[in-house]
């Protein structure tokens, strides 16, 4: 095998460490992505006995967002296998005990079942905030694009901005400004 | 930019005034203003410029206007520029007189004013009790969330 060729073979099946920030995401939208990229579903080499999957990096896991009532109506289940052990947590409630685990049960539910998810598991990195460990941060070479437009708060748009753009409604002549 | 404005406050007195009766005196007020001189205090309304005239868009400056009728936009909860301009200082939203929309983009622009609200997207525009950081709020409500438009129904 020629020097180019063998080069081409590790790079073909060298692991790529991506990185996801989950700042105002849905962690079950984003979790179709990440699991893509988890599995290397993305990769044209892809077969399920072909071991190509990449390290994700997820960030600001404690960021993540819910649509509408979400946080009060999703229940995790859990039963220790003791009578009467069973234990229904609602999704905020989790969110607080533990900010990366709404996130984690996300992309294991994504998967298939089977034998190799744990493994696959094992190759995702969670971080609650963005403080992440050099030698994590040091291997990332790739971004995942965010799956939702993070909304910015009125009071964090500045100034010019804020100042120059259109109104679209003036007051009436008889209106008290308060 | 200046002649536009000229020709925008011209267009503008030549719409009718809404309240054109009056049983008591107009008010013709835009500001209050509280002035202390040594022991009297001078309560005075002052009628000053708008100051959203000179940004006003040239659609806006008719007596009907609404986003999605007159332009055909389509505002989501996360325009907050928008919205922060059907809405008080205390995040209140103003009355259809005030707004000028029709009634149905009115109960639209309110529950879009909701949702901002509920989303902490605008926790400058509330009242002065309410906790400025909407990671301070209670229970699940200090958590991100935010809205479908499409769950709105008119």
């Amino acid at each position: 095998m020629s020097i180019l060729k063998r080069t081409q073979q590790w790079a073909t099946f060298a692991r790529t460490w991506h990185i996801y920030d989950c700042t105002w995401q849905n962690p079950f939208d984003s979790a179709k992505v990440v699991k893509n990229h988890l599995m290397g579903l993305h990769k044209p080499i892809y077969h399920p006995m072909n071991d190509c999957g990449d390290h994700v990096v997820l960030i600001n896991t404690g960021e993540i967002a819910l649509p509408g009532d979400e946080w009060i109506k999703r229940v995790y289940f859990h039963h220790t296998g003791y009578p009467g052990g069973a234990s229904w947590t609602l999704a905020w409630q989790l969110h607080e005990k533990d900010p990366t685990m709404v996130m984690k049960k996300a992309v294991y539910a994504a998967m298939k079942g089977n034998l190799q998810r744990r493994h696959t598991m094992q190759r995702l990195h969670l971080f609650p905030d963005d403080k992440v460990p050099e030698e994590i941060l040091g291997n990332v070479t790739s971004q995942i694009k965010q799956t939702r437009v993070v909304p910015k708060r009125l009071d964090h748009i500045d100034k010019e901005t804020l100042e120059n753009f259109p109104a679209i409604m003036d007051y009436p002549k008889d209106y008290v400004l308060r | 930019m200046s002649i536009l404005r000229i020709v925008n406050a011209f267009n503008r007195s030549l719409v009718p005034h809404q309240r054109t009766v009056a049983t008591s005196a107009v008010l013709g007020v835009k500001q209050i203003e509280v002035q202390k001189q040594d022991d009297t205090v001078v309560i005075q309304a002052v009628t000053s410029e708008s100051p959203r005239q000179a940004l006003l868009l040239k659609e806006a400056c008719q007596p009907k206007f609404c986003p999605e009728c007159s332009l055909g936009l389509d505002v989501k909860h996360t325009d907050v520029l928008i919205l922060s301009q059907y809405v008080r200082n205390d995040g209140c939203m103003l009355p259809r007189r005030i707004t000028g929309l029709c009634k149905r983009q009115q109960k639209k622009m309110g529950t879009l004013v909701t949702m901002a609200q509920k989303a902490g997207l605008m926790p400058n525009l509330g009242p002065s009790s309410s906790k400025k950081d909407p990671k301070q709020r209670f229970g699940w409500r200090k958590y991100n969330k935010y809205y479908y438009e499409s769950s709105i129904k008119y």
